[in-house]
């Protein structure tokens, strides 16, 4: 059914009225695709719908949940990792600590990515994870780490890119089995991540549209990768300006590989290949 | 005739098409281009590389909100959607595929319609799923110029078959002829 921009913009100021949350400065193409599945998936109208968020405060969790876009995979964008690995995290390798925080964490995959990363460079212990999303039903799904085996498979191919080769020396291959780091179940289709990775990272719930920094810390790294998107330039700008004031002077912030950073505020940052660099 | 925006969709059987026409453009070429091409996963690099050794206009796998200039092609990057925005801005997501595709031409080819409507001419090419099929309809129903690879002349038809069921397709065309005409569409601007 379609739904007109009047319709979208009730929905927006419903929300913002009976709830903390706010996508006024949502990409509003990606809003309505959304809202249009929503109106699909729960058998509801425009009125409906705007009834639900009036009357029915568990209702907008929901909503919220289906609005945002879950997608994460282990060590999606090799290339990104292997930068990851060469040029940001041996950096800090000397570091007696290396904060790091993953925004918009989804099911957890990045974050598990970064724990093997960090453990196979020996800097595990010396590293704080911190990872939140503004969907609380896949914060659980993360700090449970179980994925399907089947799903996953393609990934392990990232896995040995990013783990087992390394590019600059290609002779040189090292033998790490995936049952470090994870239990595999076949029979049950599962993968989990075993408990010194997943005990590791602090899972928090976090709105970046309306929050700045809750973790009373400054961060080395930040990964926000292909969450910027489904938002309007000013509040892209307001976000990055958040992270910008969360980083330690010199720290990273690495976006998805088909984002970047545009406006005024590219000025505080100094931008090489995928990684951007604050300033000062 | 004012056709503006162009947008190819293809998949397997559709490479060489697609290389085929990029070569055959003249570097004055003045439309952008989209091609939303279905990929192997695991080849994320390397494929616009590939499409551009014998190109004369430049070919980009766009940033989200990139800003859209003439005689440029856009090739939607591998495990996203491609969208087009007013204000002539690409935009990108990650949600999840459709037709088991990402990027997937229904979604491109949806966009392009209807942000481009009537100066918009949609070309679907050789591809074994049937990815593309409601795109073209939405294409039509906007007012833009449909075109499909003759069937015969695709290395897999699934595809083309599929358009030509789902709308009525203006133009059933070789893919030479299909390089003739968009080759012309810069002449006659």
């Amino acid at each position: 059914m379609p739904v007109t921009p009047e319709d979208i913009s009730k929905v927006i100021v419903t929300i913002k009225n009976y709830s903390s949350y706010d996508f006024s400065q949502y990409s509003k193409k990606s809003f309505t695709r959304r809202i249009e599945k929503v109106l699909i998936d729960y058998r509801l109208d425009i009125d409906k719908l705007i009834n639900s968020i009036k009357n029915k405060p568990e209702f907008i969790e929901d909503l919220v949940r289906s609005i945002t876009v879950n997608t994460t995979e282990l060590f999606r964008d090799p290339r990104l990792w292997q930068t990851i690995r060469y040029r940001v995290l041996s950096k800090l390798a000397s570091n007696r600590k290396i904060n790091i925080w993953h925004a918009g964490s989804s099911t957890g995959q990045e974050v598990y990515s970064m724990l093997i990363l960090l453990n196979e460079m020996g800097l595990l212990d010396q590293a704080n994870v911190f990872a939140s999303d503004i969907n609380t039903d896949v914060l659980k799904k993360a700090k449970i780490g179980e994925y399907s085996y089947r799903f996953n498979l393609e990934y392990f191919e990232n896995f040995d890119k990013v783990i087992k080769e390394n590019p600059f020396k290609l002779d040189e291959f090292s033998e790490v089995p995936y049952e470090k780091y994870f239990d595999v179940n076949k029979l049950n289709d599962t993968i989990k991540v075993k408990d010194f990775i997943r005990k590791k990272p602090v899972w928090l719930k976090h709105d970046m549209v309306t929050e700045g920094n809750i973790f009373n810390t400054k961060f080395d790294l930040i990964l926000c990768r292909n969450v910027l998107i489904y938002f309007d330039t000013d509040l892209q700008n307001r976000v990055i300006n958040t992270f910008y004031q969360s980083l330690f002077r010199n720290g990273i912030l690495l976006l998805g590989v088909h984002e970047s950073i545009m406006g005024a505020i590219t000025n505080n940052f100094i931008k090489s290949g995928l990684v951007y660099q604050k300033k000062k | 005739m004012s056709y503006k925006y162009i947008v190819i969709g293809g998949s397997a059987g559709s490479f060489q098409i697609v290389t085929g026409i990029l070569s055959a453009l003249p570097k004055t070429f003045n439309l952008p281009i989209f091609l939303c091409l279905h990929r192997l996963k695991h080849i994320r690099t390397g494929f616009v590389e590939a499409l551009s050794i014998k190109s004369k206009i430049n070919v980009v796998e766009p940033c989200d909100k990139e800003f859209i200039r003439q005689g440029k092609a856009y090739l939607a990057p591998a495990n996203y959607h491609m969208y087009f925005d007013l204000g002539n801005f690409v935009s990108l997501s990650t949600e999840p595929a459709v037709n088991h595709s990402r990027p997937s031409i229904d979604i491109s080819f949806a966009s392009a319609a209807f942000t481009y409507k009537s100066k918009l001419v949609g070309i679907l090419l050789s591809g074994a799923n049937r990815d593309g099929a409601m795109g073209m309809k939405e294409i039509k129903e906007n007012g833009g110029l449909t075109i499909v690879q003759d069937p015969n002349d695709c290395q897999v038809k699934t595809m083309t078959t599929a358009a030509l069921e789902a709308t009525n397709i203006d133009h059933v065309l070789t893919s030479d002829k299909i390089i003739d005409f968009i080759v012309n569409l810069n002449r006659t601007k």
